[in-house]
């Protein structure tokens, strides 16, 4: 174990929060209560920080809800994964990742998905959004189905994902710049 | 009818709902994982609260400081009731409060204004 390796690589890409693991609600929750708190009173722009996090909700709650290894203990529902928050020095931007794995068969519904959704602008996606919303087409058990859409119409980039295969196992990575 | 009331938690808001006054409060945070099941008492309570009521008028207070998608779709399917109500010759008051810096929350109470029309929804932007 090589601690100052990981801060290392951490300050080099602007790792502001990330987390390895069971991916869960009280992450969440300790997510928005103690990081976004810290970012407002750090003097970050309250539009940003918000997007952020709210990118954030819909990515940790996507791992929940559609990881492969997902875990149901007394109706909740946990799936291990990974969250990187941090700024890009590049963009100058800040951006959301996350990495877990999904079922094969889930590959191309995603894709779909995602393509569709950055065919569109910002405007397009609030009012797709809406139609969605009140249409209930893609309603699940858990969500509304819509957390890319709100992903992407929190973004100033197309939403970028790709699917790594590891030891026989199919991962799904997600990119959100805010 | 028996008013509800439910405690705040980090992710999920206060509700306040009463039916012999007519005023229905939700404030707070609203990003639980199972949203459907946090939601389904209240969307009940209001439909049925809506079906009987014979108060003049309701007025609905909405303080939503976070929301997460699934809450949209559960606040989405509660002002598809208070528009039905509407239709029914039911008065109904929305004020969508948010502070005045957010303009996150403030685009939210503009896209229900957008698509609620026949909708009473007052923007209340606070400091």
């Amino acid at each position: 174990m090589n601690i100052s390796k990981i801060r290392n690589v951490m300050q080099e890409e602007g790792i502001v929060f990330s987390f390895s693991g069971m991916i869960s609600q009280s992450l969440t929750e300790f997510m928005i209560e103690t990081a976004s708190e810290q970012f407002d009173k750090d003097g970050y722009d309250a539009k940003i920080t918000k997007s952020m996090f709210l990118i954030a909700i819909e990515q940790l709650q996507n791992v929940m809800s559609y990881s492969k290894q997902k875990h149901i203990d007394k109706n909740e529902y946990t799936s291990p994964g990974v969250l990187v928050v941090g700024f890009d020095k590049d963009k100058q931007k800040y951006y959301v990742n996350s990495s877990n794995e999904i079922i094969e068969s889930d590959k191309e519904k995603v894709s779909t998905k995602i393509d569709f959704i950055n065919t569109m602008d910002n405007q397009e996606q609030r009012k797709y959004l809406r139609a969605k919303l009140r249409s209930a087409d893609d309603k699940h058990d858990r969500g509304a189905g819509v957390g890319f859409i709100e992903m992407a119409k929190r973004s100033s980039e197309k939403l970028e994902y790709d699917f790594e295969e590891i030891d026989g196992k199919l991962f799904f990575h997600i990119l959100a710049y805010v | 009818m028996e008013n509800l009331k439910l405690e705040k938690t980090n992710y999920i808001p206060e509700f306040d709902l009463n039916a012999q006054t007519g005023v229905l409060s939700i404030r707070g945070k609203s990003y639980p994982e199972n949203t459907f099941e946090v939601y389904k008492p209240i969307n009940e309570w209001i439909k049925s609260y809506l079906k009987d009521t014979s108060n003049e008028k309701t007025v609905v207070y909405l303080e939503l400081t976070y929301l997460n998608s699934s809450s949209l779709k559960a606040y989405f399917d509660i002002f598809d009731l208070f528009e039905e109500a509407t239709k029914d010759g039911k008065v109904i008051e929305i004020s969508w409060i948010y502070e005045s810096e957010d303009d996150i929350i403030e685009e939210t109470g503009e896209d229900f204004i957008e698509d609620f029309e026949s909708l009473k929804i007052k923007l209340v932007p606070q400091n």
